[in-house]
């Protein structure tokens, strides 16, 4: 009898102590979350939604005459369409590229380690070297680019110099200086893949090019997609080259709408047309972001 | 032909792929290390016709890094950045693993809508809000100071991410066992998850590290003065009224570009590792 009561206290103050743990263990996470949570609501969400409101506002006043001017501006529209028709290329491009990268970088051959390591490296250099880089080798002048092109009897490109050119080689550079970071991700994707279904795969007799389609691609779907989402917001914005290379130009080929951000705040002070151009860029990445997240969730059912 | 033979034909068509990307992968980075050896007359000079000079250099010469060290003070944007990096990655490290280790072990109220606030503002890049962040700062009276660089960078969604993925692979058997022994919350964390978790760690701190190195936009928004200017904004002051000096440039471009490479070579092992186990799986 003794020993059974005993046992009833001792059970009960086990049970008090797990009700204490299980009461610190319910605000524990949030206090982790806390430090996190207050960053990012300060200097991330409150910049998106301030912005946002006060495009909206001139004077103190509510009124859409901010957007009414940008959009019978026809920089803007010229703007708009440099900056989507970048990403049209460039974003398809990189992801194939990356894609590539990957499958090379997955054969696990002697040495592999080291052509992981060196796809990689280009994408540590800041886009301001980068940029600093690729215009000295394409000047139009004395850049090894048109050196290497008189070998093979081709005459000089204007490169950054050329309205024509301009663009696409901001898309080669941007190019050759992002795929080894989307490669990772790819390849980490590629090495949850079950080894298994290949070798069933190829005594079926699949050739390589259908085991990509039907197995490959459909089990890295999701690290497909994650990169294809990083990728959109990452190259909406793409500035720099704009900035430091071309400075918009040759005839505002290269004039993409961060740029022009950057211009109306920073050059000309017009904080509400930055502002709004700001917005637009936003609903646009979020919107792009929105639509990968529900086919990202689609292919999952 | 026999299938041995085939596959010896295969692998060397591989390294021969292999090699041709990875000459394309480092070519800029070595055009810009030797520029940074020579004058920008000699560069001119060889261009053309296309001989080894045109990429060697002639005359190896080490003024350009002499000049930007003695005349252009580059030491002291390097001395900034590096201070504002020793700061951001030991801080950002913390806060991104608590914020993991909460989501990736514990069960909450609201967890599913906080998840997806985060990723949402790590899916937000910092360039497209700089305007509305630079008034924030700017009200707050930090433009040009040391923490107009560091807080806004704090909140990395990219660390918090790539830490959560990581844990979450982490048998939760493991923690329970440390729960029984008696240890609390905090103890389990240092003593078990971080040990279990260095690939992350160097990876998220090495992700960080050259993300802010890198860091142009803000910066260039934020510093007026040499006091705080960083190493990528520096790089656009190698001038006078009249002329812009390249071979400065060069060399000060070659410097920002090797420091980060003489961090991820020796480490990239774990990089690999910690991308590969924690990144977004099949």
């Amino acid at each position: 009898m003794g020993e059974h009561h005993e046992a009833v206290t001792a059970d009960a103050a086990l049970i008090r102590k797990q009700r204490a743990r299980k009461r610190m263990g319910k605000c524990l996470p949030y206090l982790m979350l806390l430090p996190a949570l207050g960053f990012i609501l300060v200097f991330k969400i409150y910049p998106v939604i301030s912005v946002s409101v006060e495009s909206f506002f001139r004077d103190g006043e509510f009124t859409f005459r901010t957007y009414q001017i940008l959009f019978s501006d026809k920089t803007f529209w010229n703007s708009l369409w440099t900056t989507l028709k970048m990403n049209i290329v460039m974003i398809p491009l990189q992801v194939v590229v990356s894609f590539i990268l990957a499958l090379l970088v997955n054969n696990m051959v002697a040495g592999i380690g080291v052509f992981r390591s060196i796809y990689y490296l280009p994408v540590t250099m800041a886009i301001s070297v980068a940029s600093v880089t690729w215009n000295l080798m394409m000047n139009v002048n004395n850049g090894v680019f048109n050196s290497l092109l008189s070998l093979a009897g081709i005459e000089s490109q204007g490169f950054f110099t050329d309205a024509k050119q301009a663009l696409w080689c901001i898309v080669v550079m941007a190019t050759w200086k992002g795929c080894g970071y989307w490669m990772m991700y790819l390849l980490a994707g590629l090495k949850g893949v079950d080894q298994s279904l290949y070798e069933s795969a190829t005594l079926d007799g699949a050739s390589y090019f259908t085991t990509l389609r039907k197995i490959t691609l459909p089990l890295i779907s999701r690290a497909m997609l994650f990169v294809i989402v990083a990728n959109t917001t990452a190259n909406m914005l793409l500035f720099a080259p704009s900035k430091l290379i071309t400075e918009g130009g040759p005839q505002n080929s290269t004039n993409v709408l961060m740029y022009e951000v950057y211009k109306s705040a920073f050059r000309n002070s017009n904080m509400s047309r930055a502002g709004a151009i700001t917005t637009i860029l936003l609903v646009i990445i979020i919107v792009t972001v929105v639509l990968q997240f529900r086919m990202m969730n689609k292919t999952d059912e | 032909m026999t299938r041995k033979a085939k596959q010896r034909v295969l692998h060397i068509l591989l390294y021969m792929v292999l090699t041709v990307i990875a000459v394309i992968a480092l070519f800029p980075l070595f055009y810009i290390i030797l520029a940074s050896f020579r004058t920008d007359e000699e560069i001119f000079k060889y261009a053309l016709p296309f001989t080894i000079h045109t990429i060697v250099p002639v005359e190896w010469t080490f003024e350009n890094y002499r000049i930007i060290f003695t005349e252009f003070s580059f030491w002291r944007p390097m001395l900034n950045t590096l201070l504002v990096v020793c700061i951001l990655v030991p801080v950002n490290l913390l806060v991104a693993s608590l914020a993991g280790y909460s989501f990736a072990f514990f069960d909450f109220r609201w967890k599913g809508a906080l998840f997806a606030v985060f990723i949402i503002s790590f899916m937000v890049p910092t360039d497209s809000i700089a305007l509305p962040l630079y008034s924030l700062i700017s009200g707050m009276g930090l433009v040009n100071k040391f923490a107009a660089l560091i807080l806004p960078s704090v909140s990395s969604g990219l660390a918090m991410f790539l830490f959560t993925q990581f844990f979450r692979g982490i048998p939760k058997d493991l923690l329970e066992a440390g729960r029984v022994d008696g240890a609390n919350w905090g103890q389990v964390f240092f003593k078990i998850i971080v040990p279990l978790s260095v690939p992350v760690f160097i990876t998220a701190g090495l992700m960080i590290f050259v993300n802010e190195w890198n860091n142009y936009l803000w910066p260039l928004l934020v510093t007026r003065s040499e006091e705080v200017r960083t190493i990528q904004v520096a790089l656009a002051y190698f001038k006078d009224e009249n002329e812009t000096f390249w071979s400065y440039i060069y060399a000060a471009a070659s410097i920002s570009a090797i420091v980060p490479v003489a961090l991820f070579l020796p480490l990239q092992k774990y990089f690999v590792q910690g991308v590969t186990s924690s990144g977004v799986k099949g």
